[in-house]
C-alpha cells in the first residue's frame, strides 16, 4: 500500500510535464487538429472523472447522473455564448456555478437518502435533466443541439490554433484537478472519507453528514460544469446525447477502474477509457462495449482498481449494506 | 370530465402501465428473493424482443410459439446472467452468509456492466436504429370498445400480465419450488440449513424472472412494431420506480404502482407533450423516495 | 455542583417493547459512572438516546444545562459529548492518523474553501490535536498504518483516540473491554482511570463486572429497561434486586 503511494507521489509533477510539454510538442509534430481534439477530450474527461472521484471515491456516494451536471455546464456556456454573446471568461465560471446551483437544489431533499435509494435518485435526477435538455426546444434547440462559433477569447487574445486551445483546456483542467486534490488531501477530505467508511459513526464524531454530502455533491457538480463549459468551447457543439446515462456510466467506469478513492487512479482511468477506444477504432465503435467489459472485469479481478484505497466491493457493500436489511418476516410476494 | 378523449388517454395509459407491470414483475421477483437490483433486467427484455425478431423472420410461427420460444431463451439468458454477473461475487461472501451484503451489492455494478455490454453488443450487431417487425405478426388490430379504441395487443398484454401474476402466485404459494424461493427470500441461511439447494433456487428465480422479462420484450416489440437495442432502458427504470413505490419486495404492490405510473403518464400527456411524460415517472420516484420511505404499499425499508 | 448530564424520565418504546423505561440519572463533571445490566437491559439503547441516534419516546436529556432532545448526533457531539461503539466502528480504509483526525475535524471544523485555499493555521491545529490524541493512547508510532491492519486491541484504543480528539466533556464508552483478554482489560481499566483522573467525565457500559466495580465511583444497573439500582459499587454488589436480576442470571 505505502509503496504504491510512494510511487504515485512523483506522478503529479510528471503528469504536469507530460501535459504541458510533451503532449503539445509531440502533437505539434503531427500538426493535426484531430489529435488535439483527442487530447482535449482526455483532459476534459480526466476532470470529469476527478470530480466524480470526489463524490464516489472519497465520499463514497454512488452517483449515477454525473453527466447531466456536465451537460448543464456545457449548455449554460454554449447558450451564454450564442444568446447573450458572453464569451469564455463568463461561460466557464457560469457553467460551473449553474451546475453547482442546480446540484444544490436537487441535493437538499435527496441527500438524506441512503444507499441504493441515493443511487437511484441520482439516476432519476440525471434523466430528468437530460429530458429537459432534450425537450426544452425553445431554449436548448432540442436534439439538434447548440452550435457555438465564438471560440475561446481571453482578454482580447483569441485561442485560435489547436495548441492554444489545448493549453487553455490544460490550464483549466490542471487548476481544477489541483483544487480537487487539495480537497481530497485535507482534513475536509478526511471528513468526506469518514462518510464513505461509516456515516453514522462520522455523525457521532460531530460531522454534519447530510450537510457534507450536499456540499460534496455540489462541489463535484461545479467541476463537472467546468468540464462541460470546456467541452462546449472546444467542440463548438453541444447536444443532449453527449450527456446521457451512458456518459454517466462511462465516467463512473473511469473512477472504478482507476480505483475508488484515488485521484491519480481516476485520471488514469479517464486516459484509458478515452484512448483505448481510439486505438481500437479499426474494430468499429467499440467504446461503450469496452466500458462495460472493463468495468465488469475490474470489479471481478481488480476489486481495488488500479490504485484504489477502497475496493469497489467494499464501496458498494458499505453503500448498499445498511439499506437493505430485511424487515423481519418480510418475504417476496403477497 | 368524462370526455371520451380522456377515457381514451386512460386506456392508453393503462396499457402502458400493464407493459411496465409486465417488466416490474420479474424485476421485483429477483429483488425480492435475492435483495439485489438486477440492472440487466432491461437488457433481458431487449434481448427477448430481438430473439423474437430472429424467430419471426426465420420461421414466422404463431404468436404463442414465438412467446414460448422467447420465454425459454429468456430463461437461458437469465441463467447465464446469474452465472456471469451474480455467481462470481458470491465467492466474496463467507460460507455462513449466502446472501451476504458483498454479493448483494457488488452485483449491482456487475449487472450494470453486463447490461452495458449486452446493449452495446446489440448495437454493434444490429445498429442503434429501429428494427421493424413483420407487419402481419403485429398485435395492433384495433378493437372498438364503445367510445374508445384499444388494440389486440392491449388485451394480449393484459392477459399475459394477469397470467404471469396469477401463475407466479400459484408457483410461490402452491409448489415446492415456490416454497424454496420464499424460504430463500425470507432467510437464505435457514433455507440452506433445512436442506434447500439455495444455489439452484437462485438460478431458478433468475430463470423465471428473466423469462417474464424476455416475454415482455417480445410482446412490446410486437405491440409497437419496432425494436432497438436501447429499448429496455426506459421500461427498466419505470419498473424500478414501480418496485420502489410498491415497497420493494411486493409484487402486487409493484404491479399496482406500474399501472398507476402508466395511468398518470397517459393523463399527463393530455397536458404536456409525450416527450415530457418520462418526467412523471422520475418525479414519482423522487417524491416516493423522499416522502414515502416505506413505499406506497409499505413492505418496508429502513432509512438510517 | 450541577450535573454535566441529567437524564430525566427517559423512555423508549420499540413497538410493544419498552427498551428503556423511565430511567433517570445524572453524571457530574469528572465522574466515572458505570452502566451494567444483563443482555437486552437497554444499556446501548440508553446510550443511543443520549447521543441522539435514537429519538426518545418521552423524557428529556439535559447536557450542560441544555435540553438536547431532538438534536442530531453531530450537534450533540459538537456540544462536547463523544462516544465509542459497542461493535468497534473504525474507518478501516483510512490510516490511523486519518481516523483520529476525523474526531478533531468534527470538533474544530474545516470548510471546503478552507481546504482548497486555506492557510496552515486551522489544519496545523487539527494536526496537533490529532497527534495529541494519538500520543494519549500510544498509537503515534502506527499513525500511518492502515486502520484495518491494527490488532483488535489496538483498534479499541484507536476508537477511543478518535473520541478524545474531539476534546469531549463527557466520554461514553460502549463495552470497551469486549473481546479483550484479562491483561488487556486491566490495561484498559488503568487507562480509563487515568483519563478520568484528568477530569474527564466518563460513562461506561460494560459486561465485565470486575472492570466496572473496580474503577467506577457509581454504578447504575438496568434490567429490562428499568433502573433497579444507582449507587456506589459496594452497595450495588449487595443489592438483592441486582443480585436477582443480574448476578442471578449470570450464575
Amino acid at each position: 500500500m505505502s509503496e504504491i503511494r510512494r510511487l504515485i507521489r512523483p506522478v503529479p509533477i510528471l503528469l504536469a510535464l507530460v501535459i504541458f510539454v510533451a503532449v503539445p510538442l509531440g502533437l505539434a509534430q503531427f500538426g493535426k487538429g484531430y489529435f488535439f481534439q483527442i487530447a482535449n477530450l482526455v483532459l476534459i474527461f480526466a476532470l470529469l472523472a476527478a470530480s466524480l472521484h470526489l463524490v464516489a471515491g472519497v465520499a463514497g456516494l454512488l452517483h449515477l447522473g454525473h453527466a447531466a451536471f456536465y451537460g448543464i455546464g456545457a449548455y449554460v456556456a454554449a447558450l451564454l455564448g450564442t444568446e447573450l454573446k458572453l464569451g469564455f471568461l463568463w461561460g466557464l465560471p457560469a457553467g460551473g456555478l449553474a451546475a453547482a446551483v442546480l446540484a444544490l437544489i436537487v441535493a437538499l431533499p435527496t441527500m438524506r437518502l441512503v444507499s441504493i435509494y441515493f443511487a437511484v435518485a441520482t439516476l432519476a435526477i440525471g434523466q430528468m435533466i437530460h429530458t429537459v435538455l432534450l425537450n426544452w426546444v425553445s431554449l436548448t434547440k432540442g436534439p439538434n443541439g447548440v452550435l457555438l462559433f465564438s471560440g475561446i477569447k481571453l482578454f482580447g487574445w483569441a485561442a485560435k490554433t489547436p495548441v492554444a486551445i489545448y493549453f487553455v483546456v490544460a490550464v483549466v483542467v490542471a487548476a481544477s484537478i489541483f483544487a480537487i486534490h487539495r480537497l481530497g488531501h485535507s482534513y475536509y477530505g478526511n471528513a468526506l472519507r469518514s462518510l464513505r467508511e461509516d456515516d453514522q459513526c462520522a455523525d457521532a464524531m460531530g460531522i454534519d453528514t447530510v450537510r457534507l454530502k450536499i456540499e460534496v455533491f455540489t462541489l463535484s457538480a461545479f467541476f463537472a460544469g467546468i468540464a462541460g463549459a470546456l467541452w462546449a468551447y472546444t467542440t463548438g457543439y453541444v447536444s443532449p446525447t453527449d450527456f446521457n446515462f451512458s456518459n454517466s456510466i462511462l465516467v463512473l467506469a473511469m473512477v472504478v477502474v482507476g480505483g475508488l478513492g484515488s485521484l491519480p487512479g481516476a485520471i488514469i482511468g479517464a486516459f484509458l477509457l478515452i484512448l483505448l477506444p481510439e486505438v481500437l477504432r479499426g474494430f468499429g465503435d467499440v467504446r461503450n462495449v469496452l466500458v462495460g467489459l472493463v468495468m465488469f472485469f475490474s470489479i471481478l479481478f481488480l476489486p481495488k482498481g488500479l490504485f484504489g484505497e477502497v475496493s469497489a466491493l467494499t464501496f458498494v457493500r458499505r453503500h448498499f449494506g445498511r439499506s437493505q436489511n430485511r424487515v423481519p418476516g418480510g418475504e417476496v410476494g403477497w | 370530465m368524462f370526455d371520451p378523449y380522456y377515457l381514451q388517454q386512460l386506456a392508453i395509459g393503462l396499457s402502458q402501465g400493464v407493459i411496465y407491470a409486465l417488466m416490474a414483475i420479474g424485476f421485483t421477483l429477483i429483488f425480492g428473493v435475492l435483495n439485489v437490483v438486477n440492472f440487466a433486467h432491461g437488457e433481458i427484455y431487449t434481448l427477448g424482443a430481438f430473439v423474437g425478431l430472429l424467430v419471426i423472420t426465420a420461421l414466422a410461427p404463431p404468436l404463442l410459439v414465438v412467446v414460448l420460444v422467447v420465454a425459454a431463451v429468456g430463461a437461458a439468458f437469465g441463467v447465464g446472467l446469474e452465472r456471469i454477473a451474480f455467481k462470481p461475487f458470491r465467492r466474496f461472501s463467507d460460507e455462513a452468509s449466502l446472501k451476504s451484503r458483498a454479493m448483494r451489492e457488488s452485483t449491482l455494478m456487475s449487472s450494470l456492466a453486463v447490461s452495458i455490454v449486452a446493449r452495446e453488443g446489440l448495437e454493434l450487431a444490429f445498429g442503434s436504429q429501429m428494427q421493424t417487425l413483420p407487419f402481419d405478426q403485429l398485435i395492433n388490430k384495433p378493437i372498438a370498445l364503445g367510445p374508445i379504441t384499444i388494440v389486440t395487443g392491449d388485451v394480449i398484454i393484459f392477459a399475459v400480465a394477469a397470467v404471469m401474476l396469477i401463475g407466479l402466485q400459484w408457483l410461490l404459494t402452491r409448489t415446492r419450488v415456490g416454497l424454496a424461493i420464499r424460504a430463500v427470500s425470507a432467510n437464505p441461511l435457514g433455507a440452506k440449513y433445512v436442506g434447500i439447494d439455495t444455489d439452484r433456487t437462485i438460478i431458478l428465480t433468475f430463470a423465471i424472472g428473466s423469462m417474464m422479462g424476455a416475454a415482455a420484450g417480445v410482446l412490446v416489440g410486437l405491440y409497437y412494431g419496432a425494436i432497438f437495442p436501447a429499448m429496455g432502458f426506459v421500461p427498466g427504470i419505470k419498473a424500478f420506480v414501480a418496485m420502489v413505490m410498491g415497497g420493494l419486495s411486493s409484487i402486487p404492490g409493484a404491479v399496482i404502482c406500474a399501472l398507476l405510473l402508466g395511468l398518470s403518464e397517459g393523463l399527463a400527456t393530455t397536458f404536456i407533450s409525450s416527450n415530457w411524460a418520462d418526467m412523471v415517472a422520475y418525479g414519482f420516484l423522487i417524491v416516493t423516495l423522499i416522502f414515502f420511505p416505506q413505499g406506497l404499499f409499505g413492505a418496508g425499508r429502513e432509512r438510517v | 455542583m450541577s450535573a454535566l448530564i441529567e437524564i430525566d424520565h427517559l423512555t423508549r418504546r420499540f413497538g410493544g417493547l419498552l427498551a428503556v423505561d423511565d430511567v433517570s440519572t445524572a453524571v457530574a463533571p469528572g465522574e466515572l459512572v458505570g452502566l451494567i445490566g444483563p443482555n437486552g437491559a437497554g444499556k446501548t439503547t440508553l446510550f443511543n438516546l443520549i447521543s441522539g441516534f435514537t429519538p426518545p419516546t418521552s423524557g428529556t436529556v439535559r447536557f450542560k444545562g441544555e435540553a438536547i432532545r431532538g438534536l442530531k448526533p453531530h450537534q450533540i457531539a459538537g456540544r462536547g459529548l463523544s462516544r465509542t461503539f459497542q461493535n468497534l466502528r473504525i474507518f478501516p480504509n483510512m490510516s490511523v492518523f486519518d481516523n483520529v483526525s476525523v474526531g478533531a475535524v468534527g470538533a474544530m471544523g474545516q470548510s471546503a474553501l478552507g481546504a482548497v485555499f486555506g492557510g496552515r493555521r486551522r489544519s496545523d491545529a487539527i494536526t496537533a490535536r490529532t497527534f495529541e490524541a494519538l500520543e494519549r493512547v500510544g498509537l503515534t508510532a502506527q499513525a500511518h498504518e492502515l486502520a484495518a491492519n491494527l490488532s483488535y486491541g489496538r483498534r479499541k484504543y484507536l476508537e477511543i483516540a478518535r473520541a478524545l480528539a474531539m476534546k469531549p466533556d463527557l466520554l461514553i464508552l460502549d463495552e470497551p473491554a469486549a473481546g479483550l483478554d484479562d491483561s488487556e482489560t486491566a490495561e484498559l481499566a488503568r487507562f480509563i482511570r487515568t483519563l478520568n483522573g484528568e477530569g474527564l467525565a466518563i460513562m461506561l457500559v460494560e459486561h465485565d463486572m470486575n472492570l466496572v466495580m473496580g474503577i467506577c465511583s457509581r454504578v447504575v444497573v438496568l434490567a429490562s429497561g428499568r433502573k433497579i439500582a444507582d449507587a456506589a459499587p459496594a452497595e450495588v454488589r449487595a443489592d438483592p434486586a441486582v443480585l436477582e436480576a443480574y448476578l442471578g442470571v449470570e450464575a
